[in-house]
Formats: C-alpha cells, structure tokens, sequence
C-alpha cells in the first residue's frame, strides 16, 4: 500500500498539526490572561475605595473625601432618559422592518445604515448631537446628553427587534388574523407577546452599552461638579468623571476613578448576564 | 305581532351591523395609523445618518474653507496662530488600528480556533460566554488601565528591551527609538489590541459554526490532520465571513476613543518612532473639544470627525457587505 | 479466519465450480456502541470480504450508519460517542488507543450522503488528498487525478475544466467527484454511506455501474435504504434492526429465502 506508512512526511504532517494546536492554545492563553488580568486589576483598585461615601457624598474637590453620588445618579438618569427616548422609536423601525416591510427595499437599506450607526464612533454620535442641540440651545445640558446616548440605543433595539420579530413563526400570524384581527392588533397581541424577552433583552443590551460610554457625553452633557436634577443643565456622570479623575494628578481623585470604574464594569456585566438569562429562558406562549 | 319581532329583529340586526362597521372602520383606521408610525421610525433611522453627516458637514465648513485640502497633509496644530492640519491625527488613527489589528487579529483567529476545536467540551461554552461578557466591558475602563497599571511596565520592562534590541538594525532602530516614555502610538495599539480581541473572537466563532459537520467530516475522512481541516477546508470556506469579521474589528478601532486616549500622550506630531507619543482623531477631539476657542479651533475638530466618520463608514460598509454574502451562503 | 469452497477440479466430467476465497478484510466482534448512555449497536459480529461489496440494508435509526461510522472511527470526533468491542482490520483492532486515526482512515476511505466537495479546485480536490501522503511530480500528479476520475466515470464531464471549482458540478457529478477523491489515495477498503440518496436516478444508476467496477481493487461497504440497490450491486447483504444485526448472508440467498421472520418481513416490505 503505497505512501501509507508511518514515513517522513507523515511525521512532518503531525508536526504541523501539534505546532499548530500549540499556538493556538498559546494564543487563547495569552488573549485570555490579559483580560482576566484587567479584571483583576480593576477589582483589586476599586474595592479599595468602596464605602457608603461612595454612594452618599457628592464629588469632592481635590483633597478631600468625597463620593461619586452626583455622577451615579446622573449617570442613571441619563440611561433611563436615553431609553425613553431611543426604545419607542427602535422598536417602531425593527417593527416596521419585520412586519410591514419585511421584503421591501425601503427595508434593505435601512438594516444596512443601521448596522453601521450601530458600530459607528461614538464620539462623532457626540459632536453630531453638540451640532445640532448644543450649539443650537448655547449651552450644554443634561438632555443633550440623553439625545447622543438614545442614539446609540436605537440601532441596538431597532436590530434586535427586527431579528426577534423575525423569528416569529408566520403561522402564529396567520391564525390570529384568520380571526379577524387587523394587522395592528395581530403584532400588538401576538407578535409582540412571542417576541418580548427578546425585544427586552435587546433593551438590556442597549442599557449595558450606553453605560459605560464617555465620548458622546463628553461635550454634551459635560459635567458637573454639585448634584442636580435640571435636564437643562449640565449633568454629571461616571464615564466623564472617571475620565476627568483619572487623568488628574490627585490621588483621591484617581482612587474615586477606580471605584468609579469598577461599579460601571458590574453593572455592565449584571445587565449582560441578565439578558443573557432571560433570553435562555425561551418563555412559551 | 309577528311584524313587531321581526321589526325588532331588523333593529336588532341593524345595530349589530353598525357596531361591526364602526369597529371595522376603526381597525382600519389604527392599522393605517400604525403602519405609518412604523414607517417613520424606519425611516429616521435613514435621516439619522444623513442627519449625522449633514451636521459634521455644517459644522466643519468653517474649517474647510479656511484650509481647503490642505488641512488633509498639514502637520501643524497650533490654537495660537490657529493653523489646524489633520495629518498627524489621521496617522495616529491608521498606526495605532494597524498595530490593534496586527496582533489582535491572529491571536483572535488562534482563539476561535481553540474553542471550536481544541477546547474540551466541558469548558467550551464556560469560556466562550466569558468571551462574550469581556466584549462588553467598557473602554474607558482599558485606558484607565493601560494608563495606570500597562504603561509603567511596558515602560520599564519592555520598550527599554525593545529599545536596545534594535538599536543597531538600520531602518527598525528608528521604529523603536526611545526614550521610554511607556505611553505612546505602540502602547495605543496594544490596548487597543486587547479590547479588540472579544469581538473579533466571537464573530469568527459564529462564522466557524456555519461549516456544515458534514464537510468537517469528509476533510477527516481522508485522513487530514485537524491543521490541516482548519487551513484547507474551513478557513477557505469562511473566508468572507472571517474578513467581514476583521473589517468589523478595524472599523471599532478605527473609531475608539477612551482606550486610546489614556495612552496616547497627545502630541500633535508624526515621527518614525512608534514608542513615541502621538495622537488620534478622536482622542484629539475628546482632549481638545471642551477648551476649543474660537470658531476655527472647533471647526477643526469637527472636520477630524467628519473624516474619521468618513473613514469607518468606508470600513463598515465594507465589512457588512461581506458578512451578508457569508449569510446568504450559509441560508443555502 | 478465511472460508475456502473448493471443487474437486479432476473429476473431468463434472464442471468444475470457481474456486472461491474469501478473505476477511474486516472483522467485526462483539460491537456495542453508545450515545452518552444510550446503547445504539448491540453485539455487532459482522466481516467485510476482500474485494466484495458488502450492503447494510434495515428500517432508519436500525443503527447502520452508526455501524458505518465506525469503520474509519470518523465518530471520535465527537466527545460524548463511544464504542466497545473489536474491530479487526487485515487482523489489527482499530478501536485500540493507539491507533493512528490519520493512518486508518488513508486506508479505509468514505463517501457520504451529502456529496461535499472541498471549497477548491476540482484538480485540487483530488491533489489535496494525495499531497497528504505523496509528494508526486507534477506529471505524475496530473496522472493520479485523471486515473482517480476515470474510475468514478467523471474524467470525460470535466477534463476541460479542472480549475472550476468543485461546486460548480450538478450533485451526481459533486458525489463522483468525492468518490474520486476517496480513490485518489488508494485506500484498501471503502465505506458508502447512502452515497445516492440525495441524486438524481440517473446519477444513481451511473454509481451503481462504479461500485461494481470499484469492488475489483477495493473492498466496499454500503449503507443503503434502497432495497433493490443493495440487490442489484451487493455481494453479502447485512439485515439490521434496532441497533442489532439480524441476519448477515449471501445477497441472493438473503433476498430469496432469509432465515429469519423478520428479515422476510422487511424484504417483503411489512414495515420499513
């Protein structure tokens, strides 16, 4: 049996393979080290500044002990606006594309542009938004900064949407509007229903992606020093706070910057986890 | 009597009809009604973009026409004498995406390769969900990172290593002239790098899994070395896929703003060194944005965002022509 | 274990019989198969004749392409599958740990339901599998690939277009293409696993015509749903049901007379 054997060349074949398996597994090890590393890090420096201050005291000037308060809350603020804001219209677009235009052209070039907004820079989102809000108004303000981060909200919902509504069976359609049902009713009542996990995981997702996103804020929400709840004012938040901290040469400043940090990274990741939860859940009708 | 119950009847039948004909009516009216509403919001999406770009237009126009073309090719950035070129920006943004991609974009295709292959099965899904959950950590918290804990040991361990090793090649000295400043364009790039490194990994897993079994299989079956499965058969067949992937990866880099801006150390100048600092478009704008004076300074900055704009959507278009192309391939 | 029918050739007035030897190519023993815990394959004793078409023919899910799979241990691909038992070939136990899952499956080969072409060549389809074992100059390659495809019948349907891609070719073609790649490394035995089921009837009769002419150099083994294919091209013929082999005999007697109830049942088409 010719050229079956254990011979030379098959030796070399099983080299190439081993070298190869090596290097990959060499290559995940290394990926992985680094950003369990980061983890680590981020912990390790941010507990370190955990209290209740944290929570209670606003910002401090540099030099004495303070809290991220105005930033936290801030930040929630401008999160549940963005969402407010970016979610209905999602929802609408994701809902036209799957149910009402659903081989249309006008569909095709929507989920194109979108899938780009999607990955899209989000400091241009920022300028974009200074541009048109901002500039206009005179002066920056806390409802700028909701604007620049429901426009990053509303790819995420308008893709998610769609892809769920998607995946609705056309039957489940079809039996409901067998009964009469106009068109409204039949996505209201059954599209919507067979898709909701995933439409509010999308919304987590979305959530979990304006958290810890500093460049839209950074010229129209701005900052603020003291604690305030006027949307036509500029707002504090975590992402432009760290930022801010971090890059000061004052050791309070840069540990708040850490716990900062560290308190965006597990939300993210709670909300991640959790739409990840819900969605593996599969709620039957 | 008879004519009364069947008067009442007709009345009856009559009111019936109405009721059915005022909630046709009114169906008719809400399906009109949201069929509209959708229609709109998906069209918003399309003014969003033209919105974005109209705006970044309007704003940089100033600039524009003070400068002209040659804002793309100067290298001077002076608020004083107010003299803006975009060079040594765009520069930054290629170097430190090319360095990202240049390191990030192998290990990624090593990882992938782990997982769909190597990894034992028990531990596949644990470490391929802990892949996803790092995609999502923020940027921010890679540059306060690489600031404060990356840098000083690249800057005492590494660049000096890197520094003498080549001190003596022509042509790579000048690449890796020091001094070790430990923040810089390589520095940039290698954060950028990591951060990269879950995204591109995720797609190109998802991208392997479309490779039917059966195809795996005959490549086995003739007796290929699972190397030699990857290089010949699935590598080849998700080729587009893995570029779309890629390109996805660049057009994040490209546009990444706080892991780079930490690191960068913000010198409006383009030197051989690549330890050396320098700057891209958007950390630029995110230094300079809020202290900008004057109508030409923000001018300026807004152009830069128009070209780096300009520059991903090139990128991202690209990438998600092809991944529609590995998608149809794989609906067959 | 071999089997020898001789005739006693002297007697001048008697026709002499051919002079059959069967050699056992592979050698099944005591088979059992799992699934996680799931049993598929019971007690499997079964041979493969050198040089004989051997069919599996029995109801889906009787545990046939399981039993096929077997044979090239394609299934070690998959973590949670496992198999226990014997399998001789030419007299070594391939289920042995240290078997070289490479070195085997150069010598048993297999073509699959679904024909797949690798995403190259038509020429390199072919080259790929001989480069793995041979390094051949380029004339004798070029001989290599066109003798592979003159034995699946396709070298005259694409002599002029080597460098097409290998899915470019209509289904019938793509199967004979992978049948000429099996080939192409000159395996000892080959294992068809419902290799026409997804063709068109003319593709099937123009491999059936292939297997015939293959079986001269190479033992085959094929799995089949196709009752009157496992008649027409097999020698032995192999009944399975619910994961056991019931009846293993000479095509034509299995077909004719069988031993057993069952095997009659589903010949005559009591249950499928």
């Amino acid at each position: 049996m010719p050229g079956v054997a254990a011979t030379p060349r098959y030796h070399r074949r099983r080299w190439r393979d081993r070298l190869a398996t090596s290097l990959a597994i060499a290559a995940a090890g290394f990926g992985l080290t680094w950003l369990v590393l980061i983890l680590l890090v981020l912990v390790v420096k941010g507990v370190g500044g955990l209290s209740l201050a944290v929570f209670t005291e606003m910002t401090p000037p540099p030099g004495s002990a303070g809290g991220l308060l105005n930033p936290i809350v801030g930040s929630l603020l401008l999160t549940v606006l963005a969402v407010v804001i970016g979610t209905p219209l999602g929802i609408m677009a994701g809902t036209y594309m799957a149910e009402y235009g659903r081989y249309s052209k006008l569909t095709t070039v929507v989920r194109f542009i979108n899938d780009i907004l999607l990955s899209a820079p989000s400091i241009v989102v920022g300028l974009f938004v200074y541009e048109i809000m901002v500039a206009q108004m005179g002066h920056f303000s806390a409802i700028a900064g909701a604007v620049a981060l429901a426009m990053i909200v509303i790819p995420v919902v308008v893709r998610t949407t769609e892809d769920m509504l998607l995946l609705v069976p056309n039957t489940l359609r079809e039996a409901s509007s067998a009964l009469g049902l106009p068109r409204w009713l039949v996505i209201r009542h059954v599209a919507y229903r067979a898709a909701q996990t995933g439409i509010i995981t999308g919304v987590l997702l979305a959530i979990a992606r304006i958290t810890g996103e500093t460049a839209p804020l950074l010229f129209t929400a701005l900052n603020n020093q003291f604690f305030s709840w006027n949307l036509n004012a500029p707002m504090a938040s975590l992402p432009v706070v760290i930022f801010q901290f971090a890059l000061s040469p004052y050791e309070d400043w840069q540990q708040l910057a850490w716990t900062g940090a560290l308190l965006i990274t597990v939300a993210v990741l709670g909300l991640s986890i959790l739409a990840r939860a819900l969605s593996s859940k599969k709620v039957q009708i | 009597m008879m004519d009364a119950a069947v008067a009442g009847r007709d009345i009856a039948l009559v009111h019936a009809e109405a009721k059915r004909a005022a909630t046709l009516r009114r169906f008719n009216v809400g399906d009109r009604a949201f069929k509209a509403i959708t229609e709109i919001s998906a069209i918003t999406v399309l003014v969003l973009l033209a919105g974005v770009m109209l705006a970044l237009l309007h704003g940089s126009l100033p600039a524009w026409r003070t400068f002209g073309f040659d804002f793309l090719t100067s290298q001077s950035w002076n608020p004083v004498t107010e003299k803006f070129g975009a060079l040594p920006a765009i520069y930054g943004t290629l170097l430190t995406s090319f360095i990202a991609m240049l390191i990030g974009v192998p290990v990624s295709l090593g990882i992938a390769i782990f997982l769909t292959e190597i990894c034992p099965q028990r531990l596949r899904r644990t470490i391929g969900i802990a892949i996803e959950l790092l995609a999502g950590i923020p940027s921010i918290i890679y540059g306060i990172w690489g600031l404060f804990v990356f840098a000083p040991w690249f800057q005492v361990h590494v660049q000096p290593v890197l520094i003498d090793t080549f001190a003596s090649v022509p042509l790579l000295n000048q690449l890796f002239a020091g001094p070790p400043y430990g923040i810089g364009m390589l520095t940039a790039g290698l954060i950028l790098a990591i951060m990269v490194l879950p995204f591109i990994t995720s797609i190109t897993r998802e991208v392997f899994e479309t490779v039917p079994p059966v195809l795996k299989e005959a490549a086995y079956g003739i007796g290929c070395t699972r190397w030699e499965v990857m290089r010949r058969v699935v590598i080849p067949y998700t080729r587009v896929g893995i570029i779309g992937g890629v390109m996805l990866g660049l057009g994040r880099a490209l546009g990444e703003t706080m892991a780079v801006t930490f690191v960068i150390g913000n010198a409006h100048r383009i030197v051989p060194s690549i330890l050396a600092p320098g700057t891209t478009i958007s950390a630029t704008i995110a230094n300079e944005f809020t202290e900008a004076v004057g109508d030409l300074y923000t001018s300026s900055l807004i152009a830069l965002g128009l070209i780096l704009f300009f520059i991903t959507f090139i990128v991202l278009a690209a990438a998600r022509l092809m991944l529609l192309r590995i998608a149809q391939k794989a609906g067959n | 274990m071999s089997l020898a029918i001789h005739t006693d050739v002297k007697e001048p007035a008697e026709i002499p019989e051919e002079i059959v030897v069967l050699a056992e190519k592979v050698s099944v023993r005591r088979l059992n198969f799992y699934y996680g815990a799931y049993r598929a394959l019971s007690d499997i004793n079964v041979s493969l004749y050198q040089n004989k078409v051997t069919a599996f023919i029995g109801p889906s899910g009787c545990g046939k392409s399981t039993l096929l799979r077997i044979l090239n241990r394609i299934y070690d691909l998959y973590p949670n599958q496992r198999a226990d038992g014997e399998v001789l070939l030419d007299g070594e136990n391939i289920l042995g740990p240290k078997q070289d899952l490479n070195l085997l499956r150069a010598k048993v080969g297999m073509v699959f339901q679904k024909p797949t072409p690798f995403p190259m060549t038509i020429y390199e389809n072919i080259a790929f599998g001989v480069r793995l074992y041979e390094q051949l100059a380029k004339a004798d390659l070029d001989a290599r690939v066109e003798d592979s495809l003159r034995r699946a019948a396709l070298w005259d349907e694409v002599k002029d277009k080597l460098s097409a891609s290998g899915l470019s070719l209509s289904g019938g073609q793509q199967q004979r293409l992978c049948i000429a790649r099996t080939v192409a490394i000159k395996p000892e035995v080959i294992l068809l696993d419902e290799p026409c089921s997804a063709l068109d009837p003319i593709s099937t009769a123009k491999i059936e015509e292939l297997i015939d002419v293959l079986k001269r150099d190479y033992t085959i083994a094929i799995v089949t749903h196709n009752m009157q294919q496992a008649a027409r091209t097999s020698d032995f013929t192999a009944f399975m049901y619910l994961g056991e082999l019931i009846e293993f005999d000479e095509t034509t007697r299995i077909f004719t007379n069988p031993k057993q109830q069952r095997t009659q049942d589903y010949i005559t088409g009591r249950f499928g």
